[in-house]
């Protein structure tokens, strides 16, 4: 005997209209529009200031697919606080802020310094000092920009720098370093 | 010639507006609206209010991957910062302008304290005086009021710069009130925690529980949010209430914009847990003539 209880009428309705939903809100998820690194930050530094006066931008990253124009749909931007001693960051998509969080390791960064390039600029620079003869060669793509003082550069530990990184398949990435003061590519290594 | 009332009326505002600007300007405003002819405060529109639920379990949002570069790459990244090295360098820091705001506030307090000191020495010299021994002496009076009614305007114009000022600066803000008291049970403590971690504690007194049967409002949280949507925790604490107290509601705090959350306990009673209490939002107008009788709740606004 089957004794599990009798399927409801309405429950493949519902189960369509929850699926044509979920799949609306894929495609609303998926339709915002890209922007440079620069357009988020008020925005994201509105959030950090409302979490610690002394909050100091010290990284940023490109959540989501890059295109050719340096351009995201969702970039990260974080914040190191001195006086919290912990760094936060906000995920800023479509004009709001959609993920914010504390970092779960210790990244008392230095700050970038202000005025940074945006990601257009320190992208054209990046193609023309070698990445786009890697995507050519190797069929590759930008994966990641990210935006930062010290780690990258090599000179001037001081500077702040954008680094950008191109992968392809079957060979080492390229990492272009680009100066997000002047817009000059500083180094390139593949690894 | 004016009644005395309208003359008590004006000195109470002037002196009561040296002492503390904005608030008591505004109070005073509306007194003199209230208690005197002359031009009426315009009603402004209802704001949009908009209800918010009070769930017992947080709600599940879609986690969104971040910095994975960083968080793939930790260990070199941290390791580079670590090989950096501090270095001492000699600078020369420039000196930066003053802003003239500033310098705008201290001729305003100067002003503001000789506006006082005058309607001060006037109320002493009448006080002296006692009563009014003939026609000159009311004609003098006139003159008095209107030396007040100058001062008042001047008192007026400063305000409108100061409000102008402030207001223009409002950052993204959260203020939390509580309203009503519970059916059952009794509230001795009300806790809220934000996303980032703060967390606030309010203990109502008795005077307070009091005062929320008859209509009061306590302001539980006032203070900077981030503009995005968040889930604010909510803890109800004293008898009845420890183990049924306890709630989550989703708001978004509009950016640059003052938030109000108004929670009411009308109908709250533990047995029907914290999603008995009913919750809902509203912005205070940014206006012109924004002042902080416009954020209270009253027929228009929750």
């Amino acid at each position: 005997m089957d004794d599990r209880a009798p399927r409801s009428p309405l429950r493949l309705p519902l189960a369509v209209v929850c699926a044509a939903l979920c799949v609306a809100g894929a495609a609303h998820a998926g339709s915002a529009p890209p922007f440079a690194a620069r357009a988020g930050l008020e925005l994201a530094s509105a959030a950090a200031q409302a979490w610690s006066a002394d909050a100091a931008l010290v990284y940023v990253e490109n959540d989501e697919a890059l295109d050719g124009a340096g351009v995201s749909p969702r970039w990260s931007y974080l914040f190191y606080s001195a006086s919290e001693d912990r760094a936060r960051l906000w995920s800023v998509r479509g004009g709001r802020i959609a993920a914010a969080e504390n970092l779960d390791m210790r990244f008392d960064a230095p700050p970038v310094a202000s005025g940074w390039l945006d990601s257009g600029a320190a992208l054209a620079a990046a193609e023309r000092g070698g990445g786009a003869e890697f995507r050519k060669d190797h069929g590759g793509r930008l994966e990641t920009m990210l935006l930062m003082r010290g780690a990258f550069s090599e000179g001037d530990p001081d500077e702040t720098t954008w680094t950008l990184v191109y992968r392809a398949q079957g060979v080492p990435s390229l990492f272009v370093v680009v100066s997000a003061a002047d817009g000059k590519v500083q180094r390139t290594w593949r690894g | 010639m004016r009644p005395a009332r309208v003359l008590i009326t004006l000195l109470l505002a002037l002196v009561a507006t040296a002492g503390h600007p904005t608030r008591s300007a505004a109070a005073a405003a509306a007194d003199s609206a209230a208690s005197a002819p002359g031009p009426v405060v315009k009603a402004t529109p209802p704001a949009a209010v908009t209800t918010v639920s009070v769930e017992r379990e947080r709600p599940v949002r879609e986690k969104l991957p971040t910095v994975q570069f960083l968080r793939a790459n930790r260990d070199f990244i941290r390791a580079r910062f670590d090989r950096l090295r501090l270095e001492s360098h000699d600078a020369h820091a420039g000196a930066g302008d003053i802003d003239p705001r500033f310098l705008a506030y201290r001729r305003l307090l100067a002003e503001i304290a000789a506006s006082k000191d005058s309607v001060a020495r006037a109320s002493d010299a009448r006080e002296r005086q006692g009563v009014f021994t003939s026609v000159e002496d009311l004609a003098a009076l006139e003159r008095e009021l209107d030396e007040m009614e100058r001062q008042l305007d001047t008192q007026r114009a400063r305000l409108g710069v100061l409000q102008a000022d402030f207001a223009g600066r409002q950052r993204t803000e959260l203020d939390l009130v509580i309203t009503g008291g519970t059916l059952a049970g009794r509230v001795d403590s009300v806790r809220v925690t934000l996303e980032d971690g703060t967390s606030v504690s309010s203990t109502l007194t008795e005077t307070q529980r009091g005062s929320l049967q008859h209509g009061g409002a306590l302001e539980v949280f006032c203070g900077l949010v981030e503009p995005r949507e968040q889930v604010i925790e909510i803890a109800l604490m004293g008898e009845g209430w420890s183990g049924t107290g306890h709630g989550f509601l989703s708001i978004e705090p509009a950016r640059d914009r003052l938030t109000f959350l108004k929670l009411d306990l009308s109908q709250a009673k533990p047995a029907l847990g914290i999603a008995s209490l009913t919750a809902s939002t509203w912005l205070l107008d940014a206006g012109q003539d924004a002042s902080p009788l416009r954020a209270e709740a009253g027929q228009e606004r929750p």
